[in-house]
């Protein structure tokens, strides 16, 4: 390729690439793509904020004022409500379950679909391991404790949570550590234990509850410009599709090969107690999301499509994944632990 | 050196001369944007020239998702709020008083308004990260008196300036928050190492006020009204503080106790304000009415010069801004201590130019994966470069501390008098950066204590 | 003030009556008078006064939000995220209107240290150059490019992707365009200043 074929694209990031495992997939992708194409095509990483902040990744990217970013699906919710799915909603699919219904069950063609209308073609591109429920100042261990909880909770998980009585605010993130500190709010959910671990919510807060029943699994997008998408040769983006690809195994064997470790420090070095969420709870919560989730169905028929399809995968796959793998809990129990 | 990173260096150079034309810094930074897009896309198509990113009109428009972000940033809430509880103080006549009955505390000692002035600025730097706001708030509070005082203009205003500048290093901070986030770092542990350099610049600006003042009496006289501290005296001085003293309480009150956060904090500080207007009978509706119509100005002329800012920086950055000033960093071959003097004094220079948050896009994420190779702590090169770059607030010609002060300060007060003032205290940061830089402890002590740090 | 005055007098601008809140007769802010008003002029600074000056009380309102707030949070333990997010409307909404209502005021910071030292009609000139090719293209620039953003989040009809947020966000994207369409009007209404002082067109009326 000569000189006109080269592509320097900006690719913005929605989290810093700081943040182990969430993150640092990205510049990871970049690179491959930079050396797959003989260093004809370089994706440069724009960390959040240097020419829109995360948030905003989807507007810019479809308006075609940068070239590609590398994204959570989600952060467009208030303009394409059917996104977090694609980006990890309550009672999703695991990390493998999200591979496979991306990459083989028709969710990349789907969401393909749903963003050509807005001018991006979004390629799934890294997925990590589920968030943990949250940290807070005191074990959740009943129902009544939901409600007047003060928490703070973002997407779909916080909607499900008011539904229970909970009083959900959205703090800016800017404040969330002081407001946990000083008693402002009694809980937070966040990330995953690598990413909670760098921010320093247990040295707070000492209550870390887990499952992440509100995202269990984080998926990522390349999201590029439609009109860029459309002037690359079969090459590129064929390199584009492959680099995701990896970026999809790499992302996933990084995020579950660090959490064990991270989890371990927090119970066994930092005083902080994992509790698993009681059923009783669990069950309120699966019940609500039913509910928000028929809600979105009946408002937008994407959403109903998608979640569909989704939830079509989840039942199908059910039977194997409750008895094909030997069943969490089962190896701590047959040890003694 | 690559063609657009001529354009960068014309870029900077042409910011620099028009601002000294005079017109309004907001939108010389703004209007500098647009006409280097404009001159990019005419080299680029024109030409032929690689203007790096900036190749396409559609560039510009990422200055509206930017100034979308700018209205989406709820912690700047704080600044009208803060802004606006200066302007009632004012107009219900507590912060006269406050001033008067402080001063004839100090009476005895010279410069006392000016150790006011400092001890206030500590007390706002406790509540508000928003430079902006606590500049304004003592400008607005203590200018007036220290005129009336017959205080030289430039101490005047150089104390109020860098005690101002206090509440961006000690805690909340917005700038730390922002560091925190980019590096991935425990905001908790930042603010607890800022305190202690925060207090030391403080102490150190006490220490300067106090020795000048008794080098030269003539700059920071004693008021002529006050007389002996007697008991009585003391009693009233005490009496009328109580009120200002309440509202600071409110106001710092709500954030340790967990009623609210830092930001809704200014809003009580507001309320208080009002309350105290009115419990003096000064609150008319016309009272109200001028403080809200101040409260926006004031407001505004800060945000110009935030969107100008914003436009001015992605224009750099798309024409590789970054790597440029990036480049200066990397490939450095020396000693471990000397690299990180090195990537300081750079932030240092940069300040002239730049604000703190581009500066801390630019660098920070750059230089702290070699800082932490090289063996440092990196909540103690965090909390260094935080008070480099704080200091960067106070460098003349660009100094974003010195232009809010210019906007509020009384006519008569030439940004050439804040200039001259300020130097002494940018002196006393180097002195403190220095300090910082040699007792590592200064930072890391208070963390380990309040978090049993693992580090 | 004296209506006599020469528009091209070299000599120091007359002194306004600087009444108590800044303003003159006319109602117009009595900055300290470097540029003659003109009729076209007056009629765009009237309206920018008229929507700032409603517009400068949503700072009142917003401290009632934050403190509405903070009570209903504190004292009966109930969150809002509708409420907290109003508190970002009046807070965005006051600033980006803002921008305009200080051009009028003539509020917005310069680095004057070599330029107090200039003639009027030197500053003018400077006032005339800055405002055409720095101030009007990039306000003019911003709000061009903001129509396609706020129709694009109409057409979506976005809204809050927080849990309970507002609807419509629209409307408050909308205001970049009205901002940005007041900065350009109080942009307009400096250079027909400029002019008047340097070529008598519009009509000086001091
Ligand atoms: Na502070
Ligand atoms: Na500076």
């Amino acid at each position: 390729a000569d000189a006109a074929d080269r592509v320097r694209w900006q690719m913005a990031m929605s989290f810093p690439s700081t943040l182990k495992a969430l993150a640092d997939t990205a510049p990871w992708v970049a690179e491959q793509i930079h050396t797959m194409s003989g260093g004809t095509m370089t994706l440069q990483v724009f960390e959040p904020g240097k020419l829109v902040k995360g948030t905003e990744v989807f507007d810019a990217v479809s308006q075609g004022k940068i070239d590609s970013g590398y994204v959570w699906a989600g952060y467009e919710f208030g303009k394409l409500p059917v996104s977090p799915l694609f980006g990890g909603q309550p009672f999703g699919l695991t990390p493998w379950q999200m591979s496979a219904f991306m990459l083989e069950k028709g969710g990349q063609e789907m969401m393909e679909e749903i963003y050509a209308p807005h001018n991006i073609m979004p390629i799934f591109c890294g997925v990590v391991s589920a968030e943990a429920a949250g940290w807070f100042a005191f074990p959740l261990e009943n129902l009544d404790q939901v409600n007047g909880l003060r928490i703070r909770f973002a997407g779909m998980g916080g909607q499900v949570l008011q539904k229970m009585g909970a009083e959900v605010t959205v703090l800016p993130a800017a404040e969330l550590f002081e407001a946990l500190e000083k008693g402002v709010i009694d809980a937070t959910e966040f990330s995953m234990p690598t990413v909670d671990e760098q921010l320093g919510f247990y040295k707070v807060v000492k209550y870390y509850h887990l499952p992440g029943w509100h995202q269990q699994s984080t998926s990522q997008y390349l999201y590029v410009n439609l009109d860029k998408w459309n002037a690359l040769d079969e090459t590129q983006q064929g390199i584009l599709r492959t680099a995701c690809t990896a970026g999809v195994a790499k992302s996933m064997a990084r995020a579950e090969g660090l959490q064990g470790a991270v989890l371990n420090k927090f119970t066994d070095e930092l005083g902080v107690e994992a509790i698993t969420l009681p059923d009783e709870i669990l069950r309120e919560l699966k019940e609500k999301t039913d509910e928000v989730m028929a809600e979105y169905s009946e408002k937008d028929a994407d959403f109903a499509r998608v979640w569909g399809a989704m939830t079509a995968f989840q039942d199908e796959n059910r039977q194997w994944a409750e008895k094909g793998y030997v069943q969490p809990g089962w190896m701590s129990d047959a040890q003694g632990d | 050196m690559f063609e657009y990173e001529i354009l960068v260096v014309i870029l900077l150079i042409s910011f620099m001369g028009l601002i000294f034309t005079g017109f309004p810094l907001a939108w010389v930074l703004g209007g500098v944007s647009f006409v280097f897009m404009v001159l990019s896309l005419i080299l680029l198509n024109g030409f032929n020239v690689d203007t790096y990113f900036l190749d396409d009109w559609n560039d510009f428009g990422i200055i509206v998702d930017r100034i979308w972000a700018q209205m989406q940033n709820w912690v700047l809430v704080a600044l009208p709020m803060f802004v606006f509880m200066g302007l009632m103080l004012d107009r219900s006549g507590v912060a006269d008083r406050l001033m008067a009955n402080f001063t004839k505390l100090f009476g005895a000692l010279r410069g006392g308004l000016a150790l006011t002035v400092i001890l206030i600025g500590v007390l706002l730097a406790a509540s508000t990260g928003i430079v902006g706001a606590s500049v304004v708030l003592l400008a607005m509070l203590a200018l007036p008196p220290m005129m009336d005082a017959r205080y030289n203009k430039s101490l005047a205003t150089g104390v109020v300036a860098s005690s101002g500048t206090l509440g961006i290093l000690i805690p909340p901070s917005i700038m730390l928050v922002i560091m925190a986030d980019q590096l991935s770092l425990p905001v908790g542990d930042l603010f607890m190492g800022a305190v202690f350099p925060g207090l030391i610049l403080g102490a150190l600006y006490v220490g300067y006020v106090i020795i000048a003042a008794l080098i030269r009496p003539d700059i920071a006289p004693a008021p002529e009204k006050a007389g002996h501290v007697g008991w009585r005296n003391v009693l009233g001085v005490v009496w009328s503080i109580v009120p200002p003293l309440l509202l600071i309480l409110a106001v710092l009150g709500s954030i340790f106790a967990g009623i609210a956060t830092p930001t809704e904090a200014s809003g009580i500080g507001a309320l208080g304000a009002t309350v105290l207007a009115a419990a003096n009978r000064r609150l008319t509706l016309e009272v109200l009415r001028r403080v809200c119509r101040e409260t926006m100005l004031t407001t505004s002329f800060i945000f110009g010069i935030f969107l100008g800012a914003t436009a001015f920086a992605l224009v750099m950055r798309s024409l590789g801004g970054d790597e440029f000033i990036g480049g200066l960093l990397t490939g450095l071959d020396v000693e471990p201590w000397v690299v990180v003097l090195i990537i300081l004094f750079i932030a240092f220079i940069a300040g002239f130019f730049l604000d703190w948050l581009e500066i801390s896009l630019i660098i920070l994420p750059l230089v702290a994966p070699v800082v932490k190779d090289l063996g440092f702590d990196l909540i103690w090169f965090t909390v260094l470069f935080a008070t480099t770059l704080q200091t960067s607030f106070l460098t003349p010609p660009v100094g974003f501390s010195l232009f809010y002060l210019k906007g509020v300060a009384p006519p008569g007060i030439t940004i050439g008098h804040i200039y001259k003032g300020v130097v002494p205290f940018v002196i006393l940061q180097i002195i403190a950066i220095a300090l910082v830089f040699w007792f590592e402890d200064i930072v890391l002590w208070l963390p380990d204590q309040m978090y049993n740090s693992t580090r | 003030m004296s209506e006599t005055t020469p528009a091209h007098s070299e000599s120091a601008p007359p002194e306004s009556p600087y009444g108590d809140d800044g303003r003159d007769a006319d109602g117009l802010p009595a900055e300290h008078r470097m540029l003659p008003r003109t009729r076209p002029s007056n009629a765009i600074d009237h309206v920018i006064m008229r929507v700032g000056n409603a517009a400068s009380w949503i700072w009142a309102l917003l401290i009632v939000v934050i403190i509405t707030n903070v009570t209903v949070r504190y004292a009966f333990g109930r969150a809002t995220v509708w409420l907290e997010e109003l508190q970002l409307y009046f807070y965005a909404i006051g600033f980006i209107v803002g921008l305009s209502y200080a051009i009028t005021w003539d509020r917005h910071v310069r680095v004057d240290a070599l330029a107090e030292r200039w003639s009027r009609r030197t500053r003018a000139w400077v006032e005339l150059f800055g405002t055409v090719f720095l101030l009007l293209p990039f306000s003019g620039a911003i709000l061009v490019e903001a129509v396609p953003y706020v129709r694009t989040s109409f057409t979506l009809n976005e809204a809050s992707s927080s849990p309970g947020g507002l609807p419509h966000t629209w409307i408050l994207k909308s205001f970049i365009v009205w901002g940005f369409g007041l900065i350009f009007l109080a942009g307009v209404s400096r250079l027909l200043r400029c002019t008047a002082l340097l070529f008598h067109r519009p009509r000086p009326l001091w």
